[in-house]
């Protein structure tokens, strides 16, 4: 299928002009339409922030839930519905600030979700404050003296976690986002892809130019993802450049496929029991 | 008969299992038990005890007296002394008890630890001995043993036999003759509630243990593979009950199970489940609080917590089982009215109701009608156009489940139209609001009317008005109050939101006087059934120790 079959029309996108979303939205597209994805086969989990909004401009099923609970809830989709592609999709402040505890619990369980990344170091939707991945120093009007706290580093959070896939991109380059994308679903187990973007409104030091000096292909540098002594450095590197694409993969059954109930079937499309099977139970008690 | 067995001792000294080889026994030979945990939150030393009251009928309530004391240790014999019964019995290590105390003594741990090489087994000769003098048979005894001990029976069977043998004859208490036995169960409230969840269908649970809610997550988890149930321990509440939305958008029945604390945590995610209509059960099990309060005792705190627990307003159903029994069919009823309305389900039950054995009449999943309340794959597919949030007469919009046909379903924490899209547009948010809250009109149909006994006309009586575990303590006032004088009756609300105004509004309207008992210091269902009636209860016989009510203490605190 084309791009442009998963992209909702008719719909106001609340966007604002110039923003990395809608170039993220593309390639999310791109990437559904290079895995040859039904619709009614994907669920897109959201969370609150201008990028969870994506849930609405998209032609898949969405979830649309609750600030810092988007992995949480796809990983319950995922859990009851293996048959399912479930991608979830969400800001920095709600990935990695009010939903960190989710990221590292549901790396450790490796449940085959894609998680999509929309990182601009910069919460938008509230106006401007400094998101986790906000670099010390950075001025807001809440934290006006700057930020002190050291950022969040994602990548490097994820690969210390042994995540399955761990991939960088930059929105200014949507076909290769897209690929990385694809790539991530296919891999099965825990996929983080973190997407830099810029945030024309609040963010006047991490502009779009500003990424396109600084990213590079770590593929281009021969960079071996098995290597994950190797990904960690790239990704802690601290300077001028900023790797792009699989920094680190691994190959390793995921928790569908150790756990002896999911493994065998999606539990919510199981019928429902009849009074007769709960004999063997009660039995128990008599 | 009423007879009142308490076994105590330190954590780590098998009370546990000593109460459920008494109750078990008695309950193989027809009698009905009621078994009740009291402990410290530790797993070695403190307090420890099992009280297990044998009947000839259903028993729902434990006693603060006891006909026999089996104590193990020194400091839990001086705690229990003054509840046992003047005409009782105290058995223990004869180490522990002054010559000339009226007691049934034995070196049983000498035994344990010399002949048996298991210092541990000193509690089951004691038990050998207690089982002697109330007249239970030796097989009786020796086949709990196997029950509750498993491949462990040896050398628990021969301490029971040590025990027996070696008491003396005298003194014997009456005997407990075994008659047969009727189609009965022996189970806890938290396996009720568990059972009552696999009964309904429920396929998925994620829950962070936090006592007493944990029981239910272990016994699904332990019945996960043979009924298909994806039983996730979560990092957090907060997890939980957003993995279990999750689930159930996904299809899943989907359960959490907490306490109050939990539950607390759960809150936001309880008020999205209001938002995008998905249904979810929610147990918690009462412990007193605030915050960490008292982590294994018992409470009945969380009423108006839990029914005004979320931001926004949206219905739901709550339940607090009165029995065990209860616990299974309205854990049954709870998942299919959330499944049928599209609202979140609370059990509300407490520590005493959850940790308590005790027999009931055989459970039936087939009184529950369990079916499916979505759009199979063949209706989806006629549907030219299929949105999750229709309008419809009764506020329940015809569910769809994702990836079963073409149509996309789409749910949104945000204020949204009939498809699911965000908007905000205030003639569609007032239409929502509107639809929303029309679901418990339907919630209110489906509810039963509130337990009164003695049956019929309640003019002129003095009503204990309960709700939840106290059931059983409430009933047996009622019954030793109307032995004196037949003035009282007992009505016993199970099923609290939406609440059966109109009921209650016939009790005030009949009754001499109406007395609230509840579990917490400041009267919570008088509270609610105030502001929804204007109608406040005249007296609020309050307990908030930690510990259950008891016939006993009801009776005294009526009659003062």
């Amino acid at each position: 299928m084309n791009r442009e079959a998963y992209l909702t029309d008719g719909v106001e996108i609340a966007w604002c002009p110039g923003c990395g979303n809608f170039a993220i939205r593309q390639a999310l597209a791109r990437a559904l339409g290079i895995l040859e994805l039904p619709p009614e086969r994907v669920v897109l989990v959201t969370g609150i922030g201008q990028a969870a909004k994506i849930a609405h401009y998209v032609n898949v099923n969405g979830f649309n839930g609750l600030h810092g609970r988007t992995v949480a809830a796809a990983a319950g989709i995922k859990m009851v519905r293996p048959d399912l592609v479930v991608i979830a999709e969400s800001g920095d402040g709600d990935l990695y600030g009010e939903g960190g505890n989710h990221l590292i619990h549901n790396i450790r369980r490796n449940v085959d979700i894609t998680v999509i990344a929309h990182d601009n170091r910069v919460y938008g939707l509230t106006k401007g404050q400094a998101s986790p991945t906000a670099a010390v120093g950075y001025k807001t009007r809440a934290q006006p003296f700057g930020v002190i706290s050291r950022p969040l580093h994602p990548l490097a959070l994820a690969i210390a976690l042994d995540a399955a896939f761990v991939a960088q991109s930059f929105s200014g380059e949507v076909e290769r986002t897209a690929e990385l994308i694809a790539e991530g679903v296919r891999h099965r187990g825990f996929s983080l892809i973190n997407v830099l973007h810029p945030c024309p409104s609040w963010n006047r030091v991490q502009t779009f130019a500003w990424y396109k000096e600084r990213v590079y292909s770590v593929e281009k540098e021969g960079h071996d993802p098995r290597d994950q002594a190797a990904a960690l450095k790239l990704a802690l590197a601290e300077g001028d450049r900023i790797p792009t694409g699989i920094l680190y993969r691994r190959e390793g059954p995921s928790f569908e496929d150790l756990h002896p109930v999911v493994s065998r079937t999606s539990v919510a499309l199981s019928p429902l029991p009849q009074p007769a099977d709960l004999r063997p139970l009660l039995a128990r008690f008599q | 008969m009423d007879l009142v067995v308490r076994v105590a001792g330190a954590a780590g000294q098998g009370v546990q299992s000593l109460g459920e080889i008494l109750a078990r026994a008695v309950f193989r030979c027809g009698y009905f038990v009621h078994g009740e945990f009291s402990y410290h939150s530790r797993i070695r030393g403190g307090e420890n005890a099992v009280t297990v009251r044998i009947r000839d009928r259903p028993v729902f309530a434990t006693s603060e007296q006891a006909d026999v004391l089996v104590a193990l240790n020194q400091e839990m014999l001086e705690l229990y002394r003054p509840w046992l019964q003047e005409k009782g019995y105290l058995v223990a290590d004869e180490r522990l008890i002054s010559s000339g105390e009226k007691a049934l003594t034995l070196p049983a741990e000498e035994w344990a630890r010399k002949e048996l090489k298991q210092p541990l087994a000193a509690g089951v000769v004691l038990l050998g001995a207690a089982a002697r003098l109330l007249g239970i048979s030796l097989e009786s005894v020796k086949n709990a043993v196997a029950e509750v001990f498993g491949e462990k029976a040896e050398p628990n069977l021969q301490a029971a036999e040590m025990g027996y043998a070696r008491s003396d004859t005298k003194p014997f208490m009456g005997g407990l003759p075994c008659f047969g036995r009727g189609e009965t169960m022996f189970l806890t409230g938290g396996q009720a509630v568990g059972a009552g969840a696999i009964a309904a269908g429920c396929r998925f649970l994620a829950s962070y243990p936090m006592t007493p809610g944990t029981p239910v997550l272990e016994f699904l988890a332990q019945n996960a593979q043979a009924y298909g149930i994806v039983v996730e321990q979560a990092e957090d509440e907060i997890a939980a009950i957003n993995m279990a939305l999750g689930a159930s958008y996904a299809g899943a029945r989907s359960m959490v199970t907490t306490s109050g604390g939990g539950f607390a945590l759960m809150v936001e995610g309880l008020s999205l489940a209001g938002m995008i209509e998905t249904p979810v059960v929610i147990h918690i099990g009462q412990r007193p609080g605030p915050a960490t309060g008292l982590p294994t005792r018992t409470s009945q705190e969380n009423l108006l917590f839990a029914l005004h627990a979320g931001h926004g307003e949206f219905p739901r159903y709550l339940a607090a089982p009165a029995t065990a029994e209860d616990a299974f069919y309205l854990t049954m009823k709870a998942f299919e009215l959330a499944e049928k309305y599209h609202v979140p389900g609370i059990l509300l039950t407490d520590q005493f109701l959850v940790d308590s054995f005790v027999v009931v009449p055989a459970l039936d999943p087939g009184k529950v009608a369990v079916q499916n309340h979505w759009l199979s794959p063949e209706e989806l597919e006629k549907m030219e156009r299929y949105e999750r949030f229709a309008l419809t007469e009764s506020g329940v919009s015809p569910r769809a489940l994702p990836g079963l046909s073409k149509h996309l379903v789409l749910v949104d924490s945000d204020e949204h139209d009939f498809y699911g899209r965000i908007t905000e547009d205030l003639g569609i948010r007032k239409v929502m609001v509107e639809k929303r809250l029309r679901k418990e009109q339907g919630l209110a149909k489906e509810l039963e009317a509130p337990w009164t006994y003695p049956q019929g006309s309640l003019r002129g009586r003095t009503v204990l008005l309960g709700w939840g575990s106290t059931f059983g303590a409430i009933r047996e006032a009622v019954e030793i109050l109307n032995e004196k004088e037949d003035g009282y009756a007992h009505v016993h609300l199970r099923e609290l939101s939406p609440l059966p105004t109109e009921a209650l509004e016939r009790v005030w309207n009949q009754a001499k006087e109406v007395i609230a008992i509840e579990g917490n210091a400041t009267g919570q269902l008088g509270k609610l059934i105030s502001a929804d009636t204007g109608l406040r209860p005249h007296r609020l016989i309050a307990r908030y120790d930690g510990r259950p009510f008891t016939s006993s203490g009801i009776v005294q605190e009526v009659s003062r």
